[in-house]
């Protein structure tokens, strides 16, 4: 008989020995090593031992008694430290153990970041029941806390557990949503919620500086200055194959040990399977690759032909009422098609990937009885393209028909007691009553019945019941949808971000249906506006939803070099001013235009350049002019009272407070303003957004005017008698423009849909305009400042090339 | 384990009946009285108007009452009941949205050989709080849950309400597994069945069985996930946990689950209460598992659609 040595009992190795006992129990003896006191457990299934859902008995795969029955010599609690593989032997602690095959089934060990502090005690990565046990003792201690770094799939599940023990758990997650590499943004999104629900507090982006403690951890350290209470730090942040003895004696490596297809090691004797080895490139992590390996290898110790093949997989997170899925390739890429289903009110979201005709991805939160379907369509790469239309109702709705794919058909075979609008439980035979007692509109409907009228997800599908029931009797409104990705205009956007808080990008895409998972080039902008104008303390700024101007910070020009401008406060500058702007564009070989705008632009910067650049004109103590900005560009002034004999107050002086006040500032096109200093108007006040007239008895302020492909005279808001009421004025009309306006709508435009009756009926109220004011302070505390400075610091690394292809030419 | 079947007297619960509305009254659907025929024939004859007995005040009150002592109380058939042993009582309503479905009632028998608890966990100031409970002679366990809330996700309660999903829950007497692990350790409380009770209105109602090793509430528990979202349009429903003494653990043994237990409408017992949304309690049979004689199940409803089926067998 064949002597057969296993290091490590794992489940990889127990399903091995299960498959080898079951076909041939009489082939081999066996002697199996294992580093933790026990043998083999359900490892998947700690997180719920943690929780409490189970007892570490149930999870118990093979007992004494098992190892007895099957006549397999246990060497539990026993570390192996080497092997010989000339004389074939493994070197336990207590002693060597002979093999004529060798399987190394050592599994993996959790990635412990090497933060200060990380090998304080109190500190556990999360991979058996000593890790298990270590966090169980310490949720007995009542009202004590846990940081959880990591995300994943595993921290997630550590964090439930916690929880449900009492401790206050904290999930710390360096990327920007949780389970990044298994869920795209907008499920991650909702598993944030749900878990925040669970009272869990979840800090994505979140980096760990140090973890500190007297003689223990206690506390747990961010770059940001964040400092969270940790009576336990669990670190979850990834698993790393355990191959060191298989590297020790010799054995092929890769990231792990490398293995063929039979599981056989660069040693023919030598055999490995589970999360230590390397296969074909790939390492393993989850359990089903584990038992297709441990099947190939029990049959090719037995004699069988088999061969290891990777397969797709799908993962399900085990934290109970947590509904998620995915399988597959979920990435963006060219070619690929996205397929959406949102239900807001039900939390569920649905993508599918759709690739050459064939779906290579699933991502579903919240509704997931149909994934074993769309998984079974990934892996046997179905052609989809006949069901594509109605491939996210999945296998139900398959062959249903004109109603399957014409959605008026499908609304007109709803029964009336389907539900239309969930928000106030509206049905179909509702609206269907509302239309046959004289309402032909969305906006009749809405006032009758209600439907449609609170998150508005649901009027596309009212406006099909109407369509269904009037036929050319009813027009569909004429407000456009903001783009494709959803039914809702701007102003619908507007208003149901500040009703029902939407903080997030992820939370608009999902509390308001949108039809893409994360927008598109139109809606992305204006609604990373919306998010920045009601929310300026809560919400980030995204960069990536900023067109390629903003993003950079300076106007891109047609032979693909960049303009630079720096702010001119008021028109005013200064000798030294004027020779760091000379120098810089020696420096950087510019050509200099002085603008309308009372400012000196440098034309022809290379991208590269940018950072270089703005760190000189920084040093020279100038800022950006945001020439390029849907905020505050310039503010014109003439020389006022200082200089000109006709001035009646210092119209530079309060240009540039007023620029001073109001730059930085996100509003929804491009603000201009001007300042005259008497009617003669040399500063051209009347055709900018805002423009201040000054007057013997102090200042006309007009709004509205416009000087471009439209032009138009301001139109008088007010008059006022000092400075700060000017400043009063403009910063709330600022402010109500900033709130009420539709992304890239000017100024001009916007009064004439709202009427400048209602602006000047909205700032005369001093209670309201004093509250616009305190609501612009607090925006312009965040985004009053210098985007070159935060770019030199923070983003240099975005305007260089890719690759310096000279340097390695060279090297 | 042997094969017989296991004794029926050693468990908390001893008694269920469902009664269901019918004309403005509740009336007798199911009972399983099997070691108490006078209470039986008692019930049978029986129906309740709105507020009148155990089922018609869960009715009237539209949330779940423990009753801890029938003497003295507005409950109507008393002597029956201690004739038969039994001293208290739980009475669980089942709502589809605000429509009562039925109430399921569950009697118990606490002495110094029976040890168990039944909680109800009531909304209170962002936690949940005990409102009523019944703990036979555990006095500190009982003084410990007087004492102790609940936040969103927090302990069993927590967790239930939380996740509105039933958890039973494992090794409640291991000290760091359960709040009051060492109180439940003194009175050989091993296993916790949390279930999301819900109600008209915006109150949450968590209902915990706390069952010891000795005489547990049940032999064996099963949860089945009957939701839409998990098992499709199709009423059927899915085997997500359990434990059986028989058996041991009943959950599916890898994950995502391969082949998971199913069951479809009408298919035995639980496919009864699929079929009807109602509660449903059986004595002997078909559909019983080898070696029970007896179960009661109840199905949770999120919404006006049942969600979740829980199922004790005795």
């Amino acid at each position: 008989m064949q002597k057969l040595v296993i290091i490590g009992a794992g489940m990889a190795s127990g399903r091995m020995l299960e498959h080898i006992h079951e076909t041939d129990p009489a082939a081999f003896s066996v002697t199996i090593f294992n580093a933790e006191p026990r043998g083999n457990y359900n490892r998947i299934m700690l997180s719920p031992v943690l929780a409490g859902d189970r007892s570490f008995e149930e999870i118990i795969t093979h007992d004494d008694d098992w190892y007895a029955q099957n006549k397999v010599t246990t060497r539990f609690g026993e570390r192996v430290t080497g092997i010989d593989r000339e004389r074939k032997v493994v070197i336990g602690e207590q002693g060597e153990v002979p093999y004529d095959k060798l399987i190394l089934a050592t599994g993996s060990t959790p990635f412990i970041i090497p933060v200060p502090g990380h090998d304080l005690p109190g500190v556990v990565g999360y991979r058996d029941l000593e890790d298990t046990n270590a966090m169980i003792d310490a949720a007995a201690n009542q009202g004590a806390s846990a940081v959880v770094i990591g995300g994943g799939l595993l921290g997630l599940e550590a964090a439930a557990g916690l929880r449900m023990r009492g401790m206050e758990v904290t999930v710390l997650h360096i990327a920007g949503h949780l389970m990044d590499r298994q869920l795209d943004e907008a499920a991650g999104y909702l598993l944030k919620l749900d878990l925040e629900k669970r009272g869990i507090k979840v800090m994505t982006e979140a980096n760990t500086k140090a973890i500190v403690g007297e003689g223990k951890a206690e506390k747990v350290l961010l770059d940001d200055g964040t400092e969270l209470a940790a009576d336990i730090v669990v670190m979850a942040a990834g698993i790393r194959p355990a191959g060191q003895l298989g590297q020790q004696a010799g054995l092929e490596m890769g990231r792990a040990i490398k293995v063929n297809a039979q599981m056989q090691t660069s040693d023919p004797d030598i055999y490995a399977v589970g999360e230590c080895v390397e296969f074909d490139e790939n390492i393993f992590g989850l359990v089903a690759p584990l038992y297709d390996q441990a099947k190939v290898l029990a049959n090719t110790l037995l004699g069988q032909e088999d061969a290891f093949t990777v397969r797709e997989l799908s993962t399900k997170l085990k934290v109970t009422g947590c509904d998620l899925f995915s399988a597959g390739d979920f990435a963006e890429g060219e070619g690929r098609e996205d397929i959406v289903f949102r239900d807001p009110k039900r939390r569920v979201y649905k993508r599918l990937i759709v690739e050459d005709d064939k779906l290579i991805g699933a991502v579903m939160y919240g509704d997931t009885a149909d994934s074993n379907w769309f998984f079974g369509l990934i892996k046997d790469g179905t052609n989809i393209e006949e069901m594509r239309e109605t491939l996210i109702f999945g296998p139900s709705f398959q062959g249903g028909g004109a109603a399957a794919s014409d959605p008026l058909a499908a609304v007109a075979a709803l029964p009336l007691d389907a539900e239309i609008c969930g928000c106030n439980g509206v049905c179909k035979g509702d609206i269907i009553s509302a239309i046959e007692g004289g309402v032909t509109t969305l906006d009749g409907v809405r006032m009758t019945t209600k439907a449609s009228a609170s998150c508005g997800t649901c009027t596309g599908l009212v406006e099909q019941v109407l369509a269904v029931s009037l036929g050319d009797g009813f027009e569909i409104s004429k407000e456009k949808p903001v783009c494709k990705c959803t039914d809702l205009t701007h102003e619908d956007v507007r208003r149901l971000i500040k009703s029902q808080e939407l903080k997030s990008q992820p939370a608009v895409w999902q509390e308001l249906a949108w039809k893409t998972p994360n927008g598109c080039h139109v809606c992305r902008p204006a609604i990373n506006y919306y998010l920045i104008s009601d929310w300026p303390l809560e919400y980030q700024d995204d960069l990536q939803s900023r067109f390629v101007n903003e993003r950079n910070h300076a106007n891109i020009q047609k032979d693909g070099t960049y303009s630079v401008m720096p702010r001119m406060w008021g028109g005013m500058t200064t000798p030294d001013e004027l020779i760091a702007v000379a120098n810089a564009a020696k420096k950087f070989n510019a050509a200099v235009k002085v603008t309308g705008g009372q400012r000196i632009d440098l034309l022809g910067i290379k991208k590269e350049d940018l950072p270089a650049i703005w760190s000189d004109l920084n040093e020279a103590g100038m800022v950006s002019g945001h020439a390029y900005t849907k905020g505050l560009r310039t503010v014109k002034t003439c020389v006022g009272t200082d200089w000109c004999r006709f001035g009646t107050q210092d119209s530079t002086g309060l240009g540039i407070k007023l620029e001073k006040k109001l730059w930085g500032s996100w509003t929804p096109h491009k603000v201009k303003l001007g300042v005259s200093g008497c009617p003669r108007n040399c500063a051209e006040a009347t055709c900018k957004d805002i423009g201040i007239i000054c007057v013997d008895s102090g200042y006309q302020i007009s709004v509205a005017g416009a000087a471009g492909m439209d032009v138009k005279m301001t139109e008088s808001l007010v008059d006022v008698a000092t400075e700060a009421e000017v400043e009063e004025w403009v910063s709330a009309f600022m402010q109500l423009y900033r709130e009420n306006a539709k992304y890239l709508d000017r100024a001009y435009k916007w009064v004439d849909k709202v009427g400048l009756d209602w602006v000047k009926e909205e700032l005369s109220n001093p209670d309201t305009r004093k509250a616009l004011v305190e609501r612009f302070d607090i925006s312009q505390s965040v985004y009053r400042k210098d985007p070159w400075a935060d770019h030199i610091r923070n983003r240099s690394e975005q305007y260089q090339h890719l690759a310096d292809l000279t340097e390695e030419a060279v090297a | 384990m042997n094969m017989h079947t296991l004794p029926v007297s050693d468990t908390f619960v001893r008694v269920a009946e469902v009664w269901v509305p019918k004309d403005g009254r509740l009336v007798h659907a199911e009972g399983d009285y099997a070691h108490s025929p006078a209470f039986a024939a008692a019930s049978v004859a029986e129906s309740f108007a709105k507020g009148e007995g155990l089922p018609g005040k869960v009715w009237e009150s539209g949330k779940p009452i423990v009753l801890k002592e029938f003497d003295g109380s507005y409950f109507k058939r008393r002597d029956a009941a201690e004739e038969a042993g039994l001293t208290s009582a739980v009475a669980i309503p089942v709502f589809a949205e605000d429509t009562l479905k039925a109430v399921l009632v569950l009697f118990c028998s606490a002495d110094a050989d029976h040890m168990g608890a039944i909680e109800i966990w009531e909304y209170m100031e962002e936690r949940l709080t005990l409102a009523d409970g019944y703990y036979g002679g555990a006095t500190r366990f009982e003084a410990a849950s007087k004492n102790i809330s609940f936040s969103h996700g927090q302990g069993l309660p927590g967790g239930v309400w939380s996740a509105n999903t039933p958890i039973l829950k494992r090794d409640i007497g291991r000290a760091g597994s359960f709040l009051r692990s060492e109180q439940a350790a003194e009175v050989g409380l091993k296993t916790g069945l949390g279930l999301p009770i819900p109600t008209p209105g915006d109150n949450v109602f968590v209902l915990t069985l706390l069952s010891a090793l000795n005489t547990p509430i049940a032999h064996r528990f099963e949860i089945w996930d009957a939701r839409p979202e998990c098992v499709g349009a199709t009423r059927q429903a899915q085997l997500i946990d359990g434990l059986c003494k028989r058996e041991g653990a009943l959950w599916a043994q890898q994950n995502p689950p391969v082949d998971p237990t199913m069951v479809s409408a009408w298919m035995g017992p639980i496919g009864k209460v699929l079929g009807t949304g109602l509660p449903y309690v059986q004595r002997e049979g078909a559909g019983l598992p080898a070696g029970y004689t007896s179960m009661f199940a109840l199905p949770i409803y999120h919404e006006a659609d049942l969600a979740y089926v829980v199922a004790c067998y005795l």
